[in-house]
């Protein structure tokens, strides 16, 4: 796994400082900056798990017909035109003209244009004579289908169960109406019965045979004589009647044994997700199962939960992939990449090896990874999005417990001990302000603290990186690396303890300044004079979780050595 | 760029960011008659009555409106590879629980929101939820989802009983219905329309233990192909010389579960008890000849052994289970601790092995090939995995053979029958019904009716047992536990059955196989969505109540929840939001309820109130069996 930056988001705990990153609750805080929102009214980073969301429109991702809101219900939030899927491979299905019949002289008769259609499958060749479904015109498939739908077996049946407890709650209803007071009515209303309980609840009244009357002023007392007699009490519901028995129902029972006791390819029953949204007993085979109608799927516009002001709103139309507003957390906050200089340099070396390799030599990872009780140094590059400059201060949050779990056998001070020290630079950065690309002048403005042959960037060429590497000082490995436009990189070291486990991660708190309101555009690298001239500083914080990838411990290198 | 970045305002908050949590409840007590309630009151044209119904299991939620006769959705609560959301216990460590109870709060409100947003596309302010529950689902978790749905605004949410939704979408308000789910079957009689809560029976022989079992058989007797190493290989080198036994790594999560899912299936019993227990010293005594010579003591052992109830076999099989995959350790039985763990490890090789090869000679069931990922890449394509017939046909048997301390399914049912008044036990007999998702296995209904009327046929433990079992030590006095329900035999009649044995009664012809074809793992969404339908669905907590208790519920108590004991349990005066949910276990008498002790004593529930007095000679279950997590700890030991 590459490393990665990721966000915190306060809004799952009451306290501001982030939960250790070692807890994997922990990782339901942190989130990549790109799906964050910022909320200018508070202040505060809003996550997708604590906005809250209003749908603006719906749509039909495969046709992108808009559908009205009226209409999505009783569409079953699917489209309603042409667009299925693939009920093996949840591709989308085309609708083609069937082949045609071929005459007696093999000639193909008939135009080709003309029905009957089919649905298609182009990744997977499923088509929808397989199940005997063909269509009379290619448009309007789903409207064809729709008497399919309507007289689905399990929509009747539901039906009639409905009038069937319909009339039985009716007449219990009559029937308490006319007991008038009777005691249980009034207190089978409080919160704690369950009102289906409730409904049925003059059946408490009823005389359950050898059962002792809970209440005997509700009953007269000759009841008890012949009370299994009584057995059409306005509680006994009359006898249901399915309209299709389980037992003559196609699939399920005797069959399906039989035909998992003979089944020759896994592939032949379908997997659980296929069917598990039928509520009606139906064929576990696969070659049984039908197109999917494509769900729709929703814009939404998103509020803060805090202050209710609008997050993000896209346009209605659902062409459209612009937004109305769109207050997001990557146009506040730096953006921070981390580098670890070694992994990425052996990455580039395997690849070079592997060019004229197969492909199947591609998918083997390569195991650079960082050992236990070895030091690495790593890179952050940050970016700023504001228009103004900013300085960084980052500070790391001190990692207290070992990331892995607690082997027996090792003593609980050491286990306590973490597992790697982080060495980041403390002093405040400068990080110039965002500027279209042709607002830099030069290249000078640009200037490194170091060399700018430093190879530090993105695309630098590997060979370059290792000459640096090797020749560099080892101090200056922590500090500012590098200052170009509006990035700077920071470079880091870390130190894995001998016994360390896990994966490297640790929480980084970030806190920059910046100048608010400052009419005056500020010259880009002046950084000295804007703090003496700016009379507004504000400072805005907020965590991150670092994680550099796991530590290979060491007995795992001796023995691959 | 289409937003132009404007410079942060304001740094109020910087180091100490107000909490959303506590905005987010103060704001909805502002927004109380909310102009969005009102606003979107006008979809009601649209059908905003329909509620949601979601029945949110361990592992997979079904969410839909009501009203409709199958959900809109189905999903992996958390991710398909992902555990349960919840077990059936809980960690004793507090900074663990705390942890435990963060990752399910996340968990949940993921799943709730994707549920709104993502399943429905509906606005969680304009819709009621109708939440099904099962019985035992401990409040901590429905005072969590409770609380997420407030913080999302939904106007009301009712929990529903499962097994009672269930009856409804059979058309039945009486009968015994037993859910076969993930984490554990629960047995519950209804009687018109009110479950006997009291008498709630429950076994961990479910879902999560048949997927232990399942790759326990597959670890030991499933073969692997790995990849051939080049494309001539494949050709060249047979088969047979590439088989190994399987690695546990190829058998993931995800890959048992489909072989759980596509390719097991539940055969029918075999023959009798007395050809069963023949047939397994026979294959015993095989199996001793093909294990090697060092494990001759332990085949004695075995011929012993064998002549034990199949109860003790089974539970060798899951210790031995614990020794090959770790999760199987939370259900090791007494049975297997006690045992010297040093022999158990060979003899329960032993009885694995005698085990298959006496399923092996019964079954019919085809052998199937599956590819699999490979451990690691080292060959051409995949692997294959080799999963026997007879493993298809048998891993299920885990569910019918219970044991001392687990009753198995067809026992769990007939001990919830004997709990309950002998003059319902006619009806209830002829009315069971099945649900629940491991209910969809093949077979598996079918077999759940004849184990029944096989445990009512042999009398318990079989007389074999006493005759040369000098190794064990003295059995129990010969005790027919279900003599009293003997005389019920020909009634009895399972209501889902697809394919029901020929009648012995006119009941159980009236009654067996005449359910509507719903599927069992359905059946209680489609009750759910019967009960909103019908306006019915259970007990609303509506959110004005609910954030009025804002200020007062405090959270500890609320994660002491299942930390209370009797006297709290009465004690608790202040409001706390917990119980403002409907809770079977603690709901207030109604007026004129003897007293508080049967409170105490659980049996609260309004059906239960008719029944209690009538039977003293039914012992008042201890209260501890009305606590989930505290059933669990009683069931262990």
């Amino acid at each position: 796994m590459a490393p990665s930056v990721l966000y915190h988001c306060p809004c799952l705990s009451t306290s501001s400082v982030p939960p250790p990153p070692h807890l994997p609750s922990s990782s339901y805080s942190f989130h990549p900056l790109n799906t964050l929102f910022f909320c200018e009214e508070c202040d505060a980073v809003r996550c997708n798990q604590c906005v809250s969301v209003e749908v603006s429109s719906y749509y039909c991702p495969n046709c992108l017909f808009e559908v009205p809101s009226a209409s999505v219900r009783a569409e079953k939030n699917r489209c309603a035109r042409n667009c299925f899927m693939c009920p093996n491979c949840r591709n989308t299905l085309a609708a083609v003209p069937a082949d045609p019949p071929e005459s007696s002289d093999g000639r193909i008769s008939g135009s080709v244009n003309e029905g009957p259609y089919i649905l298609y499958c182009n990744h997977c060749r499923w088509d929808s004579v397989e199940i005997g479904i063909t269509f009379e015109k290619p448009t309007g498939l789903a409207a064809q289908l729709q008497k399919f739908e309507d007289s689905a077996p399990d929509s009747l049946e539901f039906d009639r169960l409905k009038e069937h407890f319909d009339a039985f709650l009716r007449q219990s209803a009559l029937a308490a109406s006319t007991t008038g007071t009777h005691p249980h009515h009034t207190h089978s209303h409080s919160l704690h019965t369950n009102s289906i309980t409730a409904a049925a609840s003059a059946a408490l009244a009823r005389d359950i045979p050898g059962v002792g009357k809970y209440n005997p002023l509700a009953r007269s007392t000759n009841n008890r004589g012949y009370g299994k007699d009584k057995s059409v009490n306005r509680d006994e519901m009359t006898e249901y009647r399915s309209r299709s028995e389980i037992s003559q129902a196609a699939g399920g029972g005797e069959l399906d044994v039989e035909l998992m006791n003979g089944l020759e390819e896994v592939d032949e029953v379908a997997s659980l997700d296929q069917r598990w949204e039928s509520s009606w007993v139906s064929s576990m085979q696969t070659k049984d199962l039908k197109p999917i109608r494509i769900p729709l799927h929703s814009k939404r516009s998103k509020r803060c939960p805090a202050c209710t002001h609008i997050l993000i709103k896209p346009e209605q139309k659902s062409q459209s992939v612009r937004y109305k507003i769109k207050l997001v957390a990557s146009n506040y906050l730096p953006g921070i990449v981390v580098v670890l200089p070694h992994v990425r340099q052996a990455k580039e070396e395997l690849l070079k090896r592997n060019l004229g390799k197969s492909v199947s030599a591609q998918a083997e990872e390569p195991s650079v990874g960082m050992v236990a009780g070895r030091s690495y140094e790593f890179q952050l590059n940050l970016t700023n999005p504001l228009y103004d400059p900013i300085e960084v201060r980052l500070s790391v949050q001190r990692v207290h417990v070992s990331t892995a779990p607690a082997k027996e056998g090792v003593s609980p001070e050491k286990a306590k001990r973490p597992p790697f020290a982080i060495s980041l630079p403390t002093t405040k950065f400068p990080i110039s302000p965002f500027a279209e690309a042709w607002e830099y002048e030069d290249d000078e403005d640009m200037f490194g603290v170091e060399d700018d042959e430093l190879g530090i960037g993105p695309a630098s060429a590997t060979v370059k990186t290792t000459k640096d590497k090797d020749g560099r000082a080892r101090p200056k490995t922590v500090g500012v690396l590098e200052r170009k436009a509006n990035k700077t990189v920071v470079g880091g070291e870390i130190v894995i303890g001998k016994e360390a486990q896990g994966s490297v991660k640790f929480n980084m708190l970030v806190s920059y300044t910046y100048r608010s309101d400052d009419p005056a555009p500020s010259e880009s690298g002046d950084m000295d004079g804007h703090n003496a001239r700016a009379p507004e500083i504000k400072t805005f914080s907020f965590y991150t979780v670092v994680d550099l990838g796991p530590i290979i411990p060491r007995e795992e290198v001796k023995l691959d050595l | 760029m289409s937003n132009v970045p404007t410079t942060p305002r304001a740094n109020r908050t910087v180091h100490h960011p107000t909490t959303p949590a506590t905005n987010r409840l103060n704001s909805s007590h502002i927004t109380q008659a909310s102009p969005h309630y009102t606003t979107t009151r006008r979809h009601s044209l649209y059908g905003v009555e329909d509620r949601v119904v979601v029945d949110p299991g361990s592992r997979i939620w079904k969410v839909g409106f009501s009203g409709e006769g199958k959900p809109r959705d189905v999903f992996f609560a958390a991710g398909k590879e992902a555990q349960a959301l919840w077990k059936l216990s809980r960690t004793s460590d507090p900074q663990a629980r705390l942890e435990e109870d963060k990752m399910l709060e996340v968990r949940l409100r993921h799943c709730l929101r994707s549920v709104f947003h993502d399943s429905l596309l509906t606005d969680p302010k304009a819709r009621k939820v109708i939440i099904i529950e099962t019985p035992l689902l401990p409040m901590y978790i429905k005072e969590m989802m409770a609380r997420i749905l407030f913080e999302n605004q939904v106007p009301s949410v009712s929990f529903a009983p499962s097994h009672l939704l269930s009856l409804m979408a059979v058309g039945r308000i009486t009968g015994l219905v037993i859910d076969c789910g993930h984490l554990e079957s629960v047995a519950l009689p209804i009687f018109a329309g009110r479950p006997l809560f009291p008498r709630i029976q429950t076994t961990p022989l479910a879902g999560e233990r048949l997927t232990s079992h399942l790759r326990a058989l597959l670890l030991m007797f499933a073969t692997y192909l790995p990849p051939p190493t080049s494309l001539s290989a494949a050709i060249n080198v047979p088969a047979a010389n590439r088989a190994t036994r399987v690695p546990p790594e190829v058998l993931s999560d995800l890959v048992v579960e489909e072989i759980k899912t596509r390719c097991c299936f539940v055969g029918p019993a075999l023959d009798s008890r007395a050809k069963f227990q023949e047939e397994y010293n026979a294959a015993a005594g095989g199996g001793a000849d093909s294990s090697s010579a060092s494990s001759d003591v332990d085949m004695m052992n075995v011929d012993a052994e064998s002549t034990s109830s199949h109860a003790g076999f089974e539970s060798t099989t899951s210790s031995q289970a614990g020794e090959v995959s770790s999760e199987f350790s939370i259900i090791t039985n007494s049975q297997a601790e006690s045992s010297v763990p040093v022999s158990s490890t060979v003899r329960s090789e032993g009885y694995l092995e005698a085990l298959a090869s006496m399923y092996k000679k019964h079954s019919t069931a085809t052998d199937l090939k599956m590819r699999v990922t490979p451990v690691q890449q080292t060959g051409t394509g995949m692997g294959t995995l080799i999963i026997p017939g007879w493993i298809r046909e048998r891993a299920a048997e885990v569910l019918f053979e219970g044991d001392v301390d687990e009753s198995s399914l067809a026992e769990t049912i007939l001990n919830a029958l004997l709990k309950i008044p002998v003059d319902l036990r006619k009806t209830l007999a002829s009315s069971i019904l099945v649900s629940g998702g491991t209910a969809m296995l093949p077979g598996f209904i079918p077999r759940l009716h004849s184990e029944i009327i096989r445990s009512l046929l042999t009398p318990t433990p079989p007389p074999s047992r006493n005759s040369d079992s000098s190794k064990r030590r003295p059995t129990l006095p010969q005790y027919d536990k279900y003599s009293t329900l003997r005389p019920l035999m020909p009634y009895f009649a399972i209501l889902d059955n697809p394919s029901p044995p020929t009648a012995q009664s006119e009941r159980a012809r009236g009654n067996a196989g005449k359910a509507p074809a719903f599927t069992p793992a359905m059946l209680a969404w489609v009750g759910g969505s019967l009960a909103g339908a019908l306006k019915t669905g259970g007990s609303e907590v509506i959110r004005e109540n609910w954030d009025e208790l804002g200020e007062e519920g405090d959270e500890s108590n609320v994660h002491a929840d299942d930390a209370m004991d009797i006297s709290e349990l009465t004690t608790t005066a202040t409001p706390k939001k917990s119980n403002i949910l409907p809770d079977w276990t603690r709901s207030p008498l109604r007026p004129g309820a003897p007293s508080a002790i049967a409170a105490k004593l659980g049996a609260p529930a309004a059906g239960a109130h008719a029944a209690v007095p009538s039977t003293p000679s039914t012992p008042a279950p201890p209260s501890t069996s009305f606590n989930f997590s505290r059933s669990r700890s009683s069931v262990a030991t």
